[in-house]
């Protein structure tokens, strides 16, 4: 899938936030309550800031084609009905991807302060991941 | 189903029109009636302008902040409806949902700077003006104005005039396009919602007919308009003989002028979203690409490569980069330019007329079209197309570009594309248009600075949007005082 207008790069970061969600929420069930919670929580502020940038973040004079994204690249296979380990493997590699989109895409975002918003939203997924990895490390 | 049929709001009221007359509203993308519109008569007209009147009274008293606090809640209505706002917009114009965002957005944002009110219609004065002598001015209400609204920003272009006349202590009578009627129709939903004291706010729907009874109304103060040239004059015309004052944006031919110097990879998306963006439906579309020198060929095989790529389809698909035209007349227009520009001698470089959109068999869709080697002479190169019509013209310099732009009778946009700040600073001068782009394609003023335009592109004194809109809604009364 082409991510060629600022509406579907943005909506399918709100995809991605909500796909989070559901699986933090499915995963907090089954044992990491409190990292999962917290995470889920975490997913459901940054699927809100996504739709709230897709709504405000739009600037007519400079709605140029995208070209070079592509959603093939950042699909990602989630179920939380694994053992622990595979759960949080899944977690990390939720965390890697989705840092790598908003990274690839505010490269190709010709609005600055949605690009800024972008690195933010990969900064998180960095601290997000590196919380993760500590508590793989620590099993 | 039966299609819906539109009703006015009238003092505080969705009211039946009487007439039986009706327009079908139709879906550009599939050409299904969505909805009907009613043709308004003149006594209804009357009746909206009488609301108005009696509402005058009491809102023109009511103090400025009150009036910002409605404008605070039409802004936080508005954000929470957001997506349907927009997606109404893609239904009954065919744009694409990202530029019907953008629409709702620059909607938005005039209500912002309306709630501003407070400090926008402040007054001045001096002490002293003579011995013991003071002056003061201030800024009153007026009374009752309207807007005669386009189809190709069915949502915003309201939005450029009501929040201000409201804010001000007016009242307001909006007369929307019969061909996009819907999303005024969905805003006055919202209105209705936030409760403005009755008479306020009023939508009567119509054509020609309800124009010409709120123009010709004994208690209408003035008119904001938006369209083509051709109506504009007439209203224009109408508004002087009738005593009213009137803001009338028309129509538009705009050239985006390439240097050798530019920046190609940076213009062509430019190029793209100002030609082709809106199906080239925006009175801001650059419709006309003016290369200067050496920068004619790479430049041509540039925005060939980049044109035939947009993805045209149904607006509502956020992959889809272009939506149809708004309807089959227009699209026939459209064609005839085609065929025009192909007699006249112009290259087809780039043909959308066989595009196909699938399962949207029906939709008045039409492909990105570039003609080059254009001529000024050409009709193609003259009249404004308003569809995704683009053409090429290779001049050799700068000045031979500026005549380019000043041969048309239309001012109304035009931008340029350089490294050059003297090659900038000199268009900036020169040029008569009233909206310019340095390396923008499209020169959309933002809400707090007026829509500009010249020539046969506006008419009038005082813009849409921003303090221009506060000084057209308002009477600037001079108070002149001694005291013994």
């Amino acid at each position: 899938m082409d991510l060629a207008t600022f509406g579907a790069i943005l909506s399918y970061a709100m995809d991605l936030e909500q796909r989070a969600a559901d699986f933090y929420a499915a995963g907090a069930k089954v044992l990491l309550e409190d990292l999962f919670g917290d995470l889920e929580r975490g997913s459901k502020k940054r699927f809100a800031r996504m739709e709230r940038t897709r709504r405000e973040g739009v600037a007519e004079m400079i709605l140029e084609p995208i070209t070079g994204l592509n959603g093939e690249d950042y699909r990602i296979a989630l179920s939380a009905d694994v053992d622990i380990p595979v759960l949080l493997e899944q977690a990390i590699a939720l965390e890697e991807t989705a840092q790598r989109f908003y990274q690839d895409a505010a490269e190709k975002i010709p609005i600055r302060e949605v690009v800024r918003i972008f690195q933010r939203m990969a900064e998180e997924n960095t601290k997000r991941k590196d919380r993760l990895e500590t508590l793989a490390l620590g099993d | 189903m039966e299609p819906k049929v539109l009703k006015n709001y009238i003092d505080g009221e969705w009211i039946e029109s009487q007439s039986d007359e009706l327009l079908n509203v139709r879906n550009p993308a599939t050409n299904e009636v969505i909805a009907q519109v009613p043709m308004s008569t003149t006594d209804e007209v009357d009746e909206a302008v009488q609301a108005a009147c009696v509402a005058y009274q009491d809102w023109r008293e009511t103090t400025p902040f009150a009036r910002a606090r409605y404008m605070f809640r039409l802004k936080n209505f508005m954000e929470e409806r957001f997506e349907e706002l927009s997606q109404i917009i893609v239904q009954e114009h065919g744009k694409i949902i990202d530029e019907a965002r953008g629409e709702v957005r620059r909607g938005i944002e005039n209500i912002e700077v309306a709630a501003g009110v407070p400090s926008l219609m402040l007054g001045y004065n001096m002490e002293d003006v003579s011995q013991g002598i003071d002056e003061d001015c201030v800024y009153q209400p007026a009374g009752v104005f309207c807007c005669v609204a386009p189809f190709n920003f069915p949502n915003m272009v309201p939005l450029w005039f009501l929040p201000y006349a409201v804010a001000c202590g007016n009242t307001y009578i909006v007369k929307p396009s019969e061909q996009c009627p819907m999303s005024q129709n969905m805003l006055f939903e919202i209105l209705d919602e936030i409760d403005f004291p009755p008479g306020v706010v009023n939508l009567v729907n119509g054509d020609k007919r309800a124009v010409d009874a709120l123009l010709e109304h004994p208690d209408m103060v003035g008119v904001s308009f938006v369209g083509s040239t051709p109506v504009g004059k007439y209203l224009y015309a109408k508004a002087a003989q009738h005593g009213k004052r009137a803001q009338v944006q028309a129509g538009a031919k705009n050239c985006l002028v390439v240097m050798p110097d530019s920046v190609l990879n940076q213009t062509i998306p430019s190029i793209m979203t100002s030609s082709f963006g809106t199906s080239g439906q925006r009175c801001l579309s650059g419709s006309l690409v003016v290369a200067v020198g050496e920068v004619y060929e790479p430049l041509k095989e540039k925005i060939l490569e980049a044109a035939s790529q947009i993805k045209v389809g149904y607006g509502l698909d956020e992959t889809v980069q272009m939506g149809p035209v708004v309807s089959k007349k227009s699209l026939d227009r459209i064609l005839g330019y085609i065929e025009k520009g192909l007699e006249e001698g112009a290259t087809l470089s780039l043909d959308g007329r066989g595009v196909t959109v699938e399962n949207y068999p029906d939709g008045n869709f039409l492909g990105p079209t570039i003609f080059s080697d254009v001529t000024p002479e050409m009709t193609i190169a003259q009249d404004e197309i308003f569809g995704p019509v683009l053409g090429i013209i290779p001049v050799d310099s700068f000045d031979e570009a500026m005549d380019v732009i000043h041969r048309s009778p239309f001012g109304n946009a035009a931008s340029l594309f350089t490294t050059s700040g003297k090659w900038a600073r000199e268009f900036k001068y020169r040029v008569q248009v009233g909206n310019i782009g340095i390396n923008i394609g499209i020169a959309a003023p933002i809400a707090s600075f007026p829509f500009s335009g010249m020539k046969d592109s506006f008419f009038g004194d005082l813009h849409g949007q921003g303090r221009d809109a506060i000084q057209f809604f308002t009477e600037r009364k001079v108070v002149i005082s001694r005291w013994f």
